[in-house]
């Protein structure tokens, strides 16, 4: 052993005892990011797939749920409509959502300003709120569109009936199309005019353009949008709650509630929730596949110059379209809403004798459940966006700076539960939480810890997409300076994120307030929010009371994004700057 | 002397329930609590609140009760719940599941799932003195004292007058098939009411399962709670509400509706609504105290205000509601529902599909 190999070695092993040192302290933050992700995401679906292969009293390995589960022919049928309704959802979604998108990004469309903004009303209404809304205006003898169809025409039956499955996909794509307006809008603020004017020279006009040139280019963003409006339509549960059932069809999300009837059976519930999870893993494994081949590299950065697209006359046809979209989406359930909220009974329609307040007087004052359910609703999302922003923001900066290794791995969890519906995942979390040892059943906890989960991807999509337009070179100077890591992160870091992390609190908080699916499974009397009142209360179809108490919701949500809004300076989630 | 303690407390009561020694009940107004009254309220007053999952009635109906009662024991709070039998079934079996009892007192409309919830031992023994005081058609349902009939109500045919001349409205049932009635019938669900799944095990005792085949050719508008149908009638959906649950639809009469009730020729059926204390619930006094409530002749007045059948004798029934004695009555045996409410669910969702 000569003495040059000696020192080698020495020099080695110091190197290693020297990373060893620091990836202790990074390990254990690893391991600790870990452990809250692996029982916030892991162990809740891992419970659900093991209890699915489960007898139900004695535990043994089976594959009984599977057979009796599927072993009926209408549930198929449920799944099968299931896609039907996805399917078409998407569809529609991205009709409505496309020519709105482009024609605000692209064009000079008058009126942009408060299209806009109906999109975002549209974004906070919750779908089961719109299909109450949708059930006054299109039930097939008492709808208002029906009553005015008889009346104009004479005719004995209206033409509308919201209790079918067009009615249903009609009631969830105008709920849902904002997603896919997000996403195409802000692909579309991303394109420079370069390309089509270079189609123009070539003699190509406005349409040519735009449909060979202009959304091909924004097509990963469409495709996005497609996806998640389906995955949205499968996984919903109210809006199918109150149409499906008087229509007499079934959907998965349906099914499953009817597994927890008398007798209850998680495993077999369980078990039919595993396709819901395969195709939502499909569907993003697709999105991946189709997306990689093609290059659509002219969707990089902000370079290049962008003109409006002068439309001359159509600009008033594209309006007129905007218009419509907004008019099924917003202004027409907004008004019967309000009606129905102001109203002794709806079916007596718009006269004075029938304003009443009594409707709120009884959900504020009569109701001793409502006061407190309103509460819970705000505090809980309130919590859930600090839980979810904080350990997003964590784990994007780990990721981000690449503080351990594997950091990727935090970075897929965190992103997850988006392809878990949340009634499974809310009957994951009961079947991992609500027993002992934890017995969080009926604690706000369960609630929080669902609804936390729920919106981690859209939490950790935020935080990383704020801590990326930071240069790490800020915090370096604070380190080269003799600062510690958290001295720069809490002096120059949080400073500079403060908008985006507001802006990220908002997209967490507005979806928690209307969350049902997540919370069917958690509420206990206590603990009860918002839209599981809805829903109780909706059992008996007491419109005038529902539509209170969710105008209640709109007013309550709209006030807090609309102050968040102005703490940050802009509309945080239609436009990218 | 020795301090009483709270455990000494509950024993003492229950030990005075177990013998029936307490007195004779008379007037149950807060001024003259019963003894047994009084040391249940002490109790209960320590405890302070109690959960009320109820079916028994609408939302409306409920809050007046469960505001009644904190009337009359200022101190405790009743957390009110108001849902479909099914679904107050399904959060106590989720409750139950997960060995955290939310519930104190539940009020089902389904007899079949206090049959088995007892069975299962989900239900806390208690024998309130004032069971031995309501009519004898709703006395000793279980004798061993684990669920007792607290409510009971008519479902007959409800119309709306505006649409439906009294002539042509529908007398008995099987009217119900005539084609006229084409997408005009309201009904409710039977997997989620309790009322709706009682009354369809009646008529398939009654005319057999093809009623139903038939009835669902005349396309009815299917809903969840049968309080729905009269929603739907008020809203002018549906004509005849085809489950109508007499005490939601005069109380709608009461505020202006123009609504008519049908007491079938063929019969009325009467639901018998019971309750019970939860094994292991948080506030037992509070739940003891309330059962005895449910028991009284003041929820009974409460009940007929409602235009629900009382179930005691010092109370009269309504100038307004037929009370169940003065109709003819057609109804399953606690037997019969515990086995058939399940096998008509099924058979329901094939039928209508959903």
């Amino acid at each position: 052993m000569t003495d040059k190999s000696l020192d080698d070695r020495a020099l080695h092993f110091s190197g290693v005892a020297s990373r060893l040192r620091r990836l202790d302290a990074s390990i254990l933050l690893w391991l600790a990011l870990i452990a809250v992700l692996a029982f916030l995401v892991l162990n809740p679906i891992l419970r659900l797939i093991i209890s699915s292969l489960q007898e139900t009293d004695t535990g043994h390995f089976t594959f009984a749920n599977y057979r009796v589960a599927y072993g009926n022919i209408r549930h198929l049928q449920a799944l099968v409509n299931s896609l039907e309704l996805g399917i078409g959802v998407a569809l529609l979604a991205t009709l409505f959502a496309v020519p709105i998108a482009w024609a605000i990004s692209r064009t000079d469309m008058p009126g942009k300003a408060f299209v806009r903004l109906m999109v975002f009303a549209a974004f906070v209404t919750p779908p089961y709120l719109g299909a109450i809304g949708w059930i006054l205006l299109a039930g097939p003898n008492s709808g208002w569109l029906n009553k005015v169809w008889m009346a104009l025409t004479g005719a004995e039956h209206g033409i509308f009936n919201i209790y079918s499955m067009t009615g249903l996909i009609l009631v969830v794509a105008v709920t849902s199309f904002p997603y896919t307006f997000v996403f195409t809008s802000s692909a579309l603020d991303l394109v420079s005019s370069e390309m089509e004017d270079a189609a123009n020279i070539l003699g190509a006009r406005t349409l040519r353009t735009t449909l060979r040139i202009t959304l091909p280019l924004v097509t990963p963003a469409i495709i996005g949008g497609i996806i998640i409006s389906f995955l949205e339509a499968i996984a919903l549960f109210g809006a199918p709650a109150l149409i499906a059932l008087p229509a007499r069809f079934n959907v998965v999300s349906t099914q499953l509630w009817q597994f927890f009837e008398y007798p209850v059976r998680v495993e077999e519930a369980a078990a039919y929730a595993m396709p819901l999870l395969a195709i939502t893993v499909l569907m993003f494994w697709l999105q991946r596949s189709l997306l990689g081949r093609k290059g659509y590299t002219s969707v990089t950065g902000k370079g290049g110059e962008r003109r409006m697209i002068a439309l001359g006359p159509w600009r008033w046809v594209m309006l007129g379209y905007a218009l419509f979209v907004c008019a099924l989406s917003v202004f027409l359930p907004m008004v019967v809403l309000l009606q129905a909220a102001f109203a002794k009974a709806w079916g007596r329609g718009f006269s004075l004798d029938n304003l009443t307040f009594h409707n709120f007087y009884y959900l504020l004052v009569e109701q001793t459940q409502a006061k407190q359910t309103i509460l819970n609703t705000f505090v809980y999302s309130a919590v859930t966006a600090f839980a979810a922003i904080s350990l997003t923001l964590a784990i994007a900066y780990v990721v981000s700076r690449k503080l351990v290794p594997w950091s990727n791995v935090l970075a897929f969890l965190c992103v997850a539960p988006f392809v878990v519906p949340g009634i499974v995942l809310a009957i994951g979390f009961y079947a991992a939480y609500a027993s002992p040892p934890l017995a969080l059943y009926g604690t706000a906890t369960i609630l929080i810890l669902g609804f936390t989960t729920r919106f981690l991807p859209i939490a950790y999509t935020s935080s990383a997409a704020g801590l990326r337009s930071i240069n790490p070179e800020m915090e370096e100077a604070v380190r080269i300076l003799g600062g510690g890591r958290l001295l720069a992160i809490r002096k120059v870091l949080i400073p500079l994120l403060k908008k985006s992390l507001a802006g990220a609190w908002i997209l967490v908080f507005i979806p928690a307030t209307r969350e049902l699916s997540a919370a069917i499974f958690l509420v206990g009397p206590n603990t009860r929010v918002i839209s599981v009142m809805l829903f109780d209360l909706s059992e008996e179809g007491n419109f005038e009371v529902l539509s209170a108490l969710g105008v209640i919701l709109l007013i309550a949500t709209v006030a807090i994004a609309a102050i968040g809004s102005k703490m940050i300076g802009r509309d945080f989630m239609l436009r990218r700057d | 002397m020795f301090t009483i303690r709270r455990r000494n407390f509950i024993l003492g009561s229950s030990a005075l329930v177990a013998l029936g020694t307490g007195p004779k009940v008379s007037a149950q107004a807060a001024a003259s609590m019963t003894p047994h009254e009084k040391e249940l309220y002490d109790a209960a007053k320590k405890e302070g609140e109690l959960t009320w999952y109820t079916a028994h009635s609408d939302d409306i109906t409920s809050q007046a009760l469960g505001r009644s009662f904190e009337s009359l024991y200022p101190g405790i709070k009743v957390n009110v719940l108001r849902t479909t039998a099914q679904v107050a079934y399904q959060r106590i079996t989720q409750e139950i599941k997960a060995s955290a009892i939310q519930c104190d007192v539940l009020s089902s409309t389904d007899l079949g799932h206090s049959v088995e919830l007892k069975a299962k031992g989900a239900f806390e023994k208690y024998i309130p003195e004032n069971s031995s005081k309501v009519l004898d058609i709703y006395k000793g349902y279980d004798p061993d004292g684990y669920y007792f009939v607290t409510s009971a109500g008519l479902i007959g045919i409800g119309y709306n007058t505006a649409k439906v001349k009294e002539a042509d409205a529908p007398k008995n049932w099987t009217d119900l098939l005539d084609p006229r009635w084409n997408n005009n019938i309201a009904l409710g669900h039977p997997g989620f009411s309790g009322y709706v799944g009682t009354w369809a095990l009646t008529l398939r005792n009654q005319y057999g399962w093809d009623f139903f085949e038939k009835l669902a050719k005349n396309n009815p508008r299917v809903g969840r709670s049968i309080n729905d149908t009269v929603t739907m009638l008020n809203a002018g959906e549906s004509a005849v509400a085809g489950s109508g649950p007499a005490a939601t639809l005069l109380e709608s009469v009461r505020k202006g509706n123009p609504l008519a009730m049908v007491y079938p020729t063929d019969g009325s059926v009467l639901i018998i609504a019971p309750s019970s204390i939860m094994k292991g619930c948080k506030h037992p006094n509070a739940a003891r105290l309330f059962m005895e409530f449910l028991m009284s002749p003041g929820a009974s007045q409460i009940w007929v205000d409602h235009f629900t059948e009382s179930i005691r004798p010092e109370v009269p029934a309504s100038k307004i509601a037929k009370p169940a004695k003065d109709l003819k009555i057609i109804r399953p045996t606690v037997a019969e529902i515990t086995k058939g409410v399940p096998e008509v669910i099924k058979q329901w969702r094939e039928t209508f599909g959903a």
